[in-house]
């Protein structure tokens, strides 16, 4: 039976007395199909493809290769211990919200297909089970009750064979007779308060945006509504010299009597968004076993937030009678199939470790397509109603009001900081010199919304390009100098009026779109096209955004470990779901390294319990107070681990993982490659060499060389680091509140200051006795910090200040019988930073360009009774954007190159799919002239316009 | 239930008994542990599912696995995604099939959930052309009209299309 070993196993924390272990996902080689791949085609990934470009993603050959690297792949039989026999489970959801749930009735399956245990909310009540408070409660609905949301779980039904499962399954899906209801009542959620509710008001100094702001919620702070009814109130006492509040009311009221009685030319439009799947292609799953006989419970996870799960999962054990013998929450992260929010702090996981505890063997459950739609994380509609005004002979943008209503769905998840970042958006790249946008989430019916890609600014940043592309036909201005007028400076301060890292390039965008055909001829290609296509309408449209990336208090870590053969080990606490992120690590490394890593380890947060940090409070709500005090803990962090989302990896985790890189070749490599020149090819006995400078170090084709010197190959330094008790393995974390974190730390007899708030190495296997002694639990040293300098609290009341921008040109064609619409051209431009693998980059920017023509003109779910939580819908009937839809052949695009060589590589994997957005609305107009403030626009739409 | 006997990349399979009901991709993954072939919808939209039956010709044409029962292939060949590349005696794989090899250099997929469907068509198409051969000038809608009910999420299918064009136009004999 299974016994849990170090060499398999790490620690990651102990939660109640339940020891929570993070463990590789190793196969069985007796059971499971897999094959392994040879060591040198592995290797061809790194082989390089010109300017340190890899040849293949790292883990191409397993997806080709049909390799099960999957969360849903892995059976009990795959993985070593487990027993072989799998077991299925099946999640009963009720498909109405506004009836009483009375019970089900399974009599009509045969008793040879009977599930073997029902868990009822029974079952986890005299277990004393419930969801993490994070999820709310009712995990599984009690019968009498009427539903919390359509979809609401109400029983997991066991089967000891597939078999069984699937004729069980067949039975239940789609019968209106399993689950009985009762009277009609009010929806649950009509008697609940709204998820969150925001107000970012400013209103700019008279001398301009340089000079302090006289009113914004990073100088004056935030305030809040009271809830009346289910509905916000704000406060109505305006008062300039009063309390944050009353002095916001103040200068909002002024912003609006302003729109309301000035000279100007004021856009006052309503919008309104739709209902969207995330749809990742790999529908949810988990597989799970209690070895009672070991005391452990052993879960495999389809996650991108595992450090989540970690956490919730332990306390969720911890606090029941029935699992006081579990000792150890063993959990298993493979790659996933596609993310893009749908697997981020997700709450099917813990029904998988329900049905854990109540099976007699592993148990497998696993979302189909239906289940998906009915169960999955959504974003639900927006509705905005901007007023935008507009100084008539400057074409000054003077002030927005905004007000925009989201429908957060069943449960809570991320809806409140899913409002926040939608309102904190809608600026886009213009400047603001007063604003005043209130967004409110209210709970409804629908199934669980949160953190789906864009995070709210696919929604609420093309209304404001929608306005602008409107107000230049009312102002008769062209488009994009009404555009470069009012793009950001650099320098100038956002609407919560914090300035933006990093230079604002819109305008460098918007000049070469001007010089773009589709634009620049865009009246002869029009008048060429219609002539040729009598029955088809031909229109351009632009749409530029900027989206930040990260969350405020990201937390990545990055251990790199090099072997004394010379292999490069990465371990990182991303998840891979797609975006190329072990791909990225393992190249970046190469510019210090001077090689990519032969090896990348995924998920593995656990594994930085080396560095011994703790984390005390909510990093977003801590005070200054706190965080001087607690930060004179040299262990302390705001934050240990965040999740894979937020077009993060990029930046974030690739920090850290340079700066260690940085380290090892500073403290370790070169000064291996100093021993050797000195000791075989220089005349040490009888001067001072001049090469020990490490900025003249250099490498080429995998080695070291310095001012001339015999160049050194990457092993030989690896295994003269080794020899020589070299650092050979660092590990950092680092912490980012829109600014990192900077550690000063004692190495050996120096002082180095790193941005990061734990470092901790390994030294290698010739270090002395007394060093090897000194290391922790781990094997690690821990690097003494002497100080730290954390970003002030108040930087929270920023919300973002790191954007990429991204524009896109589109050029359609609209059939006059049918109204469909025909992207025959696309060209985007992305600033990216620094690139590390240009492929990626592309790749990221094509797929969110398609998943925004499939947000504009396609996607769509109704969020009554008739929507996704009635568990019918598939794709037969939500269309996602195919090849056909989104002109494949002719989707180009052009990427800025960086300012400098050490400009940040950037968050890029939401703001690809807005631009996008905006432009086929305006490209619509221009070939119908209706302007459509809806999303999805569908063919019928613009044949009835038409 | 009936009993199946088939060839899955070229390895017997069978006597095996099968209930009618269970689909094809279930048979492959919960009776064979073959899970490369991916579940998508469930209802043969999204082609993920997609795997190759050889007629006696030895022609390769694409098939859904997760709207055709398991019996339907009974008797037949198949190929999965599992089978395309080179092994050694030891069944380690130690070289691509040049529609992997393609796709990989492409990096053509990202989370890679489509890739085992996009890979058959894929390669059902080269075997296809290389019987009947189309002009330079027919590549791109050839393989629109072959990959275009395949779904991608991640891509937006620039880099499959790419990938598809290259290795057509350099195979000597796809095109005329």
């Amino acid at each position: 039976m299974t016994d849990l070993n170090r060499r398999d196993f790490i620690k990651k924390c102990v939660i109640g007395g339940v020891a929570v272990y993070s463990a590789p996902l190793l196969l069985s080689g007796q059971n499971a199909y897999a094959s392994t791949i040879k060591e040198n085609l592995k290797s061809k990934w790194k082989e390089e493809v010109g300017n340190n470009q890899p040849a293949f993603r790292f883990d191409a050959i397993e997806k080709v290769t049909g390799n099960k690297i999957y969360g849903r792949d892995y059976r009990a039989k795959d993985i070593p211990n487990w027993p072989d026999i799998q077991h299925y489970g099946f999640i009963l959801r009720v498909n109405k919200a506004d009836k009483i749930y009375e019970g089900f009735d399974l009599s009509g399956l045969s008793d040879e297909i009977k599930p073997y245990k029902v868990i009822t909310e029974q079952d986890l009540a005299n277990s004393g089970l419930k969801l993490p408070p994070y999820f709310g409660e009712n995990m599984l609905l009690k019968k009498g009750s009427t539903p919390d949301y359509l979809g609401h779980e109400v029983a997991i039904l066991l089967f000891d064979s597939f078999r069984k499962f699937k004729l069980a399954k067949n039975f239940i899906q789609f019968n209106n007779d399993i689950i009985q209801y009762g009277k009609t009542t009010e929806l649950v959620t009509a008697n609940v308060d709204p998820y969150a509710s925001w107000r970012i008001v400013r209103e700019e100094n008279s001398l301009g945006s340089q000079a302090e702001d006289k009113y914004s919620t990073l100088k004056n702070g935030l305030f809040f509504p009271n809830y009346v009814d289910h509905k916000p109130v704000w406060p109505s006492n305006a008062d300039k010299s009063g309390n944050t509040g009353e002095k916001g009311i103040f200068y909002a009221n002024k912003l609006a009597e302003d729109i309301e009685h000035q000279d100007w030319l004021v856009i006052d439009r309503h919008f309104q968004t739709q209902s969207v799947d995330p749809m990742p292609l790999e529908p949810e799953a988990f597989n799970g076993w209690y070895d009672k006989f070991n005391e452990s419970l052993h879960v495999v996870i389809c996650s991108q937030s595992p450090q989540d799960f970690y956490h919730q999962a332990g306390e969720v054990l911890a606090n029941s009678p029935l699992t006081k013998n579990i000792k150890k929450l063993i959990v298993h992260t493979p790659y996933i199939g596609g993310g893009f929010g749908g697997k981020d702090h997700t709450i099917f996981p813990y029904y998988g470790m329900m049905a854990s505890l109540f099976a007699t063997q592993p148990v497998h459950i696993a979302n189909d397509r239906f289940e998906q739609f009915q169960s999955g994380i959504k974003r639900h509609p927006y509705k905005i109603h901007n007023k935008l005004a507009f100084d008539k002979n400057t074409y000054k943008i003077k002030g927005l009001i905004s007000n925009m209503t989201l429908d957060g769905g069943g449960r809570m998840n991320f809806s409140p900081s899913v409002t926040m970042v939608g309102a904190s958006a809608i600026q886009s790249i213009y400047y603001l010199p007063r604003n005043d946008i209130q967004a409110w989430c209210y709970p409804s019916q629908s199934p669980h919304a949160g953190s789906m890609r864009g995070y709210g600014t696919l929604q609420t940043m093309p209304t404001m390009e929608m306005m602008i592309s409107e107000a230049a036909e009312a102002l008769q201005v062209d488009p994009l100098q009404l555009r470069r007028i009012n793009a950001f400076q650099a320098g100038q301060k956002n609407t919560q009026g914090a300035i933006p890292n990093a230079d604002a390039r819109y305008v460098e965008m918007l000049n070469e779109a001007e010089q773009h055909d589709i634009w620049k001829n865009r009246a002869e290609n029009k008048k060429k096209f219609e002539k040729e296509n009598p029955k088809k309408r031909y229109g351009v449209g632009f749409g530029i955004a900027t989206k930040d990336y990260g969350t405020g208090a990201d937390a990545p870590s990055t251990s790199i470990e090099i072997t004394v053969e010379g292999k490069i080990i990465i371990s990182t606490c991303s998840v891979e779901m797609g975006t190329g992120t072990d791909t990225s690590q393992g190249v970046l490394i190469a510019k210090h390294l001077g090689k990519m890593a032969d090896n990348v380890e995924m998920a593995q947060i656990q594994l930085f319990d080396a560095m011994e940090l703790i984390e005390t409070d909510d990093p977003y709500l801590m005070s200054q107070e706190t965080q001087d005090t607690m930060s004179k803990n040299p262990r302390w962090t705001p934050v240990i681990a965040s999740a894979s989302s937020a077009s993060k990896s990029s930046y974030y985790q690739s920090h850290v993982t340079e700066a260690a890189a940085k380290i090892l070749f500073t403290e370790s490599l070169f000064p291996a490659a100093v021993a050797i020149w000195k000791e075989k090819y220089f005349n040490s006995a009888f001067a001072t060499p001049d090469f020990t400078n490490v900025n003249d170090a250099h490498w080429e084709n995998g080695h070291l060389s310095v001012m001339g010197n015999k160049p050194l190959s990457f092993e030989l330094l690896a295994q003269k680091a080794h020899s020589m008790g070299l650092i050979t393995s660092v590990m950092a974390h680092g912490f980012n509140r829109w600014s990192w974190a900077k550690g000063t730390y004692q190495l050996g007899a120096e002082n180095k200051d790193y941005f990061l708030d734990g470092v901790a190495v390994k030294f290698g296997i010739g270090a002395n006795r007394t060093v090897k002694k000194q290391a922790n639990k781990y094997g690690y040293h821990v690097l003494k910090r002497l100080s730290v300098s954390y970003p002030k609290v108040q930087l929270n009341n920023a919300m973002v200040t790191y954007y990429t921008p991204c524009a896109t040109l589109a050029e359609i064609a609209i059939s006059e019988g049918s109204g469909k619409v025909e992207v025959l051209r696309t060209h985007t431009w992305l600033e990216p930073g620094n690139v590390h693998v240009k492929k990626l980059v592309e790749g990221q920017l094509e797929g969110g360009l398609t998943m925004g023509i499939g947000h504009t003109l396609y996607e769509y779910l109704p969020v009554d009774e008739t929507g996704a939580g009635n568990g019918t819908w598939n794709l037969n009937r939500y269309q996602v954007p195919l090849a056909k839809h989104n002109g494949v052949w002719n989707m180009t695009h052009t990427l800025l190159p960086p300012l400098s060589p050490s400009d940040p590589t950037k968050g890029i994997a939401e703001v690809v799919m807005i631009p996008i957005v905006s432009a086929l609305v305006e490209a619509i107009y221009q070939a119908t002239n209706k302007r459509f403030y809806h999303l999805p626009i569908s063919s019928k739409d613009i044949k009835e316009a038409i | 239930m009936t009993v199946m006997n088939l060839s899955i990349n070229n390895n017997i399979v069978g006597p095996i008994e099968v209930d009618p009901e269970i689909m094809m991709i279930e048979f492959l993954h919960e009776y064979l542990n073959l899970t490369g072939t991916k579940f998508g919808c469930g209802g043969g939209i999204c082609h993920a599912c997609v795997i190759l039956v050889e007629d006696e010709q030895g022609m390769l044409k694409t098939e859904r696995t997760c709207i055709h029962n398991a019996l339907v292939f009974n008797g037949k060949k198949v190929h999965t995604i599992e089978g395309h590349a080179t092994k050694d005696k030891y069944g380690e794989i130690i070289a691509l099939h040049p529609v992997q090899e393609s796709f990989s250099k492409h990096f053509s997929f990202q989370c890679g959930w489509c890739t085992s469907g996009f890979m058959n068509e894929t390669i059902a198409l080269i075997q296809r052309l290389k019987k009947d051969p189309i002009k330079k000038t027919d590549v791109e809608t050839t393989i629109e009209a072959a990959l275009g009910e395949h779904i991608c999420r991640c891509t937006g299918y620039v880099k499959y299309y790419q990938s598809a064009k290259d290795l057509i136009l350099s195979i000597k004999g796809l095109t005329k």
